[in-house]
């Protein structure tokens, strides 16, 4: 759990950009995420969102969800969208008709940031654009039905991954975008869990006062895909983070920072056994997982360490 | 219902209940004893735990054609216990219709709060799938209530469909089916009710004319006045003295729907509140739980 | 105005209206024949001669995706293309248009691959032919300056709000050298007016764009595009009025050489339409009554004056730089047929189509079109598609 002050909660602002009335799945971790998100982000902002669950449920003629400017066009070309309103406002500033101080966000889930989406996000980091890149990963592909994606990780059943009589599921190991961001030599890379709701909001603020691009992966837990009831959305995130499978780190201008050390990880298997979609693996497979856990969250530290 | 026609079908259900799957296993069963048959969804972009609809047509002479969703059922079937309440599963019912419900209420009380010209038939399929197969999940138990209520199929032609959907849990899953194709209450529904029917909100749909250009959305937040509370099977109650006040179930809801009252209690808005029980599981003095909805 | 008649490549003429526009941001990604127009932007930022932002984006996919966020925060937006990039930018336009976003767009007409070829056709065009933009189409190297001027003014107008291409065929106009007038600041200034969205993306007004359309909506959203886009013909007219009040240069939807009294016209779309107005003089001379149709505005199809513009003919012959594989006619012929099928007395229809992948038409071969078009037509040999100038 967070070190925080049992009262900390209350300090959070209650309003709220995300308005309720939103269709999301009971128990949705990514809602979550992006409404602890807005509250950090506060009112002066333009949100760029990719097609996804987060586009679809907040989002249906003549409704929205959204108390702030908000945009959605296609699927891969989230990034490219928020550099011409990053564009935009830079120009539109100078010759005196826009208020440089709006921040330009742009959301998008691990299908459309780290496959469909990767050039369009890769060129506008590249490019240098002031605005902040927020992927809110559930692991697969949810809108559509659980497809496996590039972020779905080792084992995992998906839809399109399925485990079978010959098969584990997803015979690949996660993409690491972050390392892909970080590649880009941009000022802010970090990630977060929604089970970590004030380091998330640190990282979207800290994010916020940075002069160019910033990355932020956010692990969000998916109950319906990744079969698991939606009152554990909470603790399956924190035992992501627990495990190493998924660890908070932020990368500050080359830096690395390990925001929650586990000097004694817990064993995959805590996570692993409370889903759904790892029930089928065997105790040599789990053993795999465990194995290449540990590993990359020692090279993460051999990072911190030696500080890039 | 020996009528020489198309037997049309309407299942409700929520997002994860398995209406979809209820509707697909009655078609393949109906296919297997030589009948012609249809099942689809109505696609939308509902999600677990919002309320869908299934559709079935089932016919003894041919291929059927018509591909537009049901409209005007044989037969409605009615999967989670608090629909009846919350959308007009009768509309459209044919006369001498018949209504098919899961509910743990009795048949006189569900007889006082439907009406219409329609037969009424009561399973508690929730209480049935719990004990056959560990969780509420209620589509086979529901298919066994229908062909009780319908004798559309032998109950036997269920068998094989299940058994290629379910695997190792086919065995349950006909069990529940057979429970409560046995456990099914018929009556007939008066035409009259007792007391005034209650009106369901319609949504309004816009007209070409009202939209902007662009299809551009101004009213920020609108989505405020759509009911999600719906969807819920459970709510969460506070038990103010053991509640510290500290705010955590309102930071991880969701719907961002808890907040304090003028007492500075803790509650949930019910309108929005879709049961998730984050709150409960989070709260760390154990003050919230949950509770099934009646 | 001005009235010294210069000397200026196609590309710069795009790039200087541009820059007479003052537009705020421009997006492109370099194709050929277009690089031309956006290093020419690029220059006229890095000089500071236009205040705007260049994004050197990654692909055409982006430059439209980019276009579409400068122009919903109220940016004038600009962006160039070729063939390939076209089809790259292909459901980015749709959503450009669907959004009401009045982007401005030149397409340096260019055949599709395989095989590749950077030359010019109107393959291009026609892929993009239902993408709801307003599409039109210039001849020479002052329609082109003049056209993307005007372009800024019909797409921004309240009432219009659509993205607008300027098709300028490549190479023969983006690259060649010829003379024009061009107009001065203060003339454009007082042309233009300045670019308002009324729904742009502001903390100050927060609104949603792009929300989805599930079934009970969508079709309500189809309609009001399609008369808006129909509806904006008015505007076009307006704008070129106002512009020839500027300037003496006149533009219509359906322009006409010779054509009055023609029995035979001859249809043409863009650059190749000059020379086929020498093939017209020639048959003039030898006493054959032979007129010319340019149709400039393709979209929205502008049915009224083109069926005015024909309803004379006993014949019109049709050449279209693509092909429709499996298809009727050239997709341009095909529309020809339909906007005139409801008509009672109408001319017989001959379709060609020829100028490839940046084939040339010469003068006498747009002379043999319209004669074996007349053959054809007296043959009754009016349902083949000819292709022309195939080798065998």
């Amino acid at each position: 759990m967070e070190s925080l002050a049992i009262y900390a909660p209350r300090l959070v602002t209650t309003k709220e950009y995300l308005a309720s009335g939103h269709r999301a799945c009971s128990g949705c971790g990514e809602v979550l995420a992006v409404r602890l998100t807005c509250k950090a982000l506060g009112r002066n902002v333009i949100i760029v969102n990719a097609t996804g669950c987060m586009e679809i449920v907040s989002s249906q003629l003549p409704y929205t969800s959204w108390e702030v400017p908000w945009i959605h066009t296609l699927f891969e070309n989230t990034a490219a969208v928020a550099s011409g309103i990053e564009a935009g406002i830079k120009v539109l500033s100078r010759k005196g008709g826009y208020s440089q101080k709006t921040k330009v966000v742009a959301m998008a889930g691990d299908g459309g940031t780290m496959d469909i989406g990767l050039q369009a996000l890769s060129g506008a980091l590249e490019r240098g654009h002031n605005f902040i890149y927020i992927c809110y990963d559930n692991e697969a592909y949810m809108n559509t039905g659980i497809q496996r994606s590039s972020a779905t990780p080792f084992g995992a059943s998906t839809t399109t991954s399925p485990a079978g009589k010959i098969s584990i599921g997803q015979t690949s190991w996660k993409k690491n975008m972050p390392a892909i961001a970080a590649a880009h030599d941009i000022p802010y890379v970090a990630t977060a869990c929604t089970s970590y709701p004030f380091d998330l909001m640190n990282k979207v603020k800290k994010a916020m006062k940075v002069e160019g691009p910033a990355y932020i992966h956010v692990l969000s837990v998916c109950p319906t895909g990744w079969r698991l009831p939606s009152d554990l959305t909470i603790k399956a995130g924190r035992l992501a983070v627990e495990t190493g499978v998924f660890p908070l780190y932020e990368i500050e201008a080359g830096k690395y920072t390990l925001n929650f050390d586990f000097p004694q990880l817990r064993p995959v298997e805590d996570y692993l056994k409370l889903q759904g979609r790892f029930r089928h693996l065997s105790k040599e497979v789990v053993a795999q997982i465990q194995e290449r856990v540990k590993a990359e969250y020692a090279k993460l530290k051999r990072k911190v360490i030696q500080g890039s | 219902m020996e009528k020489d026609e198309t037997i049309e079908i309407r299942w409700h259900g929520r997002g994860g209940q398995g209406a979809v799957t209820s509707a697909e296993l009655l078609a393949l069963a109906a296919i297997n004893e030589g009948k012609f048959a249809q099942a689809f969804p109505s696609f939308g972009p509902e999600r677990r735990g919002a309320p869908v609809l299934a559709f079935n047509r089932i016919s003894n002479v041919g291929h059927i054609r018509v591909r537009a969703a049901v409209t005007n059922p044989d037969v409605v079937v009615v999967l989670d216990p608090g629909l009846i309440y919350i959308t007009d599963v009768t509309s459209g019912l044919k006369q001498d219709g018949i209504v098919v419900v899961n509910t743990p209420k009795s048949l006189a009380d569900i007889k006082s709060e439907l009406s219409g010209p329609w037969k009424l038939a009561v399973v508690n399929a929730t209480v049935i799938a719990r004990e056959a197969l560990g969780i509420p999940i209620v589509n086979t138990a529901m298919l066994g209530a229908l062909l009780k209520a319908t004798e559309i199929l032998g109950l036997e032609s269920l068998v094989e469909p299940i058994k290629e959907r379910f695997g190792p849990r086919a065995k349950n899953n006909i069990d529940a089916c057979h429970r409560a194709y046995e456990e099914t209450l018929m009556a007939e529904l008066s035409v009259v009710g007792q007391g005034p029917r209650k009106a369901f909100e319609t949504e309004r749909l816009l007209s070409w004319q009202e939209l902007l250009p662009g299809c551009v959305v101004i009213e920020a937040g609108n989505a405020k006045q759509y009911r999600t509370g719906d969807w819920k099977s459970q709510h969460p109650v506070w038990d103010q003295q053991r509640c510290i006040k500290c705010g955590i179930c309102s930071l991880f809801c969701p719907e961002g729907c808890i907040g304090q009252n003028k007492e500075g209690d803790f509650e949930a808005n019910m309108y929005y509140c879709k049961g998730c029980g984050i709150c409960a599981r989070e709260c760390w003095t154990e003050a919230i739980t949950m509770v099934e909805e009646t | 105005m001005a009235t010294k008649r210069i000397g200026m490549e196609g590309s710069f003429a795009i790039a200087e209206a541009v820059k007479l526009a003052n537009a705020d941001v421009v997006a492109a990604y370099p194709i050929t024949p277009q690089t031309h127009i956006v290093e020419r932007l690029a220059e006229l930022v890095a000089n500071g001669e236009l205040n705007a932002e260049y994004i050197p984006v990654e692909s055409e996919h982006s430059a439209m995706s980019a276009c579409l966020g400068s122009s919903a925060v109220g940016a004038r937006t600009f962006t160039a293309t070729a063939g390939q990039g076209l089809e790259l930018m292909h459901e980015v336009l749709y959503v450009a248009s669907s959004l009401r976003l009045p982007i401005v767009m030149t397409v340096a007409n260019r055949a599709l691959s395989g095989p590749l070829s950077v030359w010019g056709d109107h393959s291009d065009v026609m892929a993009t032919r239902d993408c709801g933009w307003i599409q039109i189409f210039a001849e020479n190297v002052q329609q082109v300056f003049d056209l993307v001027l005007c372009a800024f003014h019909i797409a921004e107008d309240p009432s219009v709000l659509f993205p607008t291409m300027v098709h300028v065929d490549g190479f023969h106009l983006s690259h060649v050298i010829e003379s024009l007038y061009l107009l001065e600041q203060e003339e454009v200034d007082k042309f233009l007016p300045k670019y308002h969205h009324p729904y742009a993306l502001n903390p100050d007004k927060p609104v949603t764009i792009g929300a989805f359309g599930p079934p009970n909506i969508y079709t309500e959203t189809k309609k009001p595009q399609d008369i808006a886009l129909r509806a904006s013909k008015k505007v076009i007219l307006q704008v070129w009025r106002k512009f020839s009040e500027l300037t003496g240069r006149y533009y219509s939807p359906v322009e006409s050489y010779k054509a009055k009294d023609a029995d035979v016209l001859l249809l043409v779309m863009g650059s190749f339409s000059e020379t086929a107005m020498m093939a017209i003089d020639k048959m003039r001379e030898e006493g054959q009554k032979v007129g010319l149709i340019r149709l400039r505005l393709w979209r929205p199809f502008p049915f009224d004056e083109f069926r005015q513009a024909v309803a004379q003919a006993q014949l019109l012959i049709v050449l279209d730089r693509a092909l429709s594989f499996g298809g009727p006619t050239g997709p341009v012929c095909s529309e020809i047929q339909a906007a005139l099928y409801p008509l009672e007395t109408r001319p017989k229809i001959i379709s060609f189509v020829g100028g490839l992948g940046g084939r040339d038409i010469s003068v006498p071969t747009f002379e043999d079109i319209i004669r074996r078009g007349m053959a054809k037509a007296k043959q009754g040999r009016l349902d083949e598609l000819e292709m022309i100038e195939v080798r065998e």
